[in-house]
């Protein structure tokens, strides 16, 4: 019960960040702000999906290929950002 | 499979993280410090999901304290963008 109750607000708070940085992208439109917020929401829907798995369900390390794929998505965020700022641009 | 799974996470996140607060020590974004030290709980939480899955036992449960990591981390991107970016 409280497990699943903290893993909601971790969604919670992950898919609220999702927010300001979608928010932070339609002001700016720097896609790096885009890539944060896809991120983020996919860590938001990570924790939905682990609060509504069994602990001995055998899908659940599928959960961990989501999230590794967040932080993939990240990580490029990041590289593209410097690469943009490298070429003089935003 | 799934250890490389836990590891890569483990990996991705430190990444992330030094990343992050390599940006913030260059630009000074406080954006990016609370991104960082988002990451930085990230990759302790992940640390701990490898530790707890493969290297113990099963008899113990790290469950919680990888849960409250992640809390953490959330949290203080959350804070960050409260009360500093807007």
């Amino acid at each position: 019960m409280l497990k699943t109750m903290l893993n909601g607000a971790v969604a919670m708070a992950w898919l609220a960040s999702a927010l300001f940085f979608l928010r932070f992208w339609l002001q700016s439109k720097d896609r790096l702000f885009a890539f944060f917020a896809l991120a983020f929401t996919m860590l938001a829907g990570n924790s939905v999906v682990a609060a509504l798995l069994d602990a001995d369900d055998e899908r659940r390390h599928y959960i961990y290929v989501a999230r590794l794929l967040a932080f993939l998505l990240i990580l490029y965020a990041i590289w593209d950002k410097n690469r943009a700022s490298r070429r003089g641009g935003v | 499979m799934a250890e490389a799974v836990y590891i890569l996470c483990a990996l991705t996140s430190v990444a992330c993280a030094v990343l992050l607060l390599r940006a913030y020590r260059r630009t000074g974004t406080r954006l990016l410090l609370w991104s960082g030290l988002c990451f930085v709980g990230m990759a302790v939480s992940n640390v701990l999901l490898f530790v707890d899955l493969v290297l113990l036992p099963t008899t113990i449960d790290l469950f919680m304290p990888r849960l409250v990591a992640t809390l953490a981390s959330a949290s203080v991107l959350l804070y960050g963008l409260i009360w500093d970016a807007s």
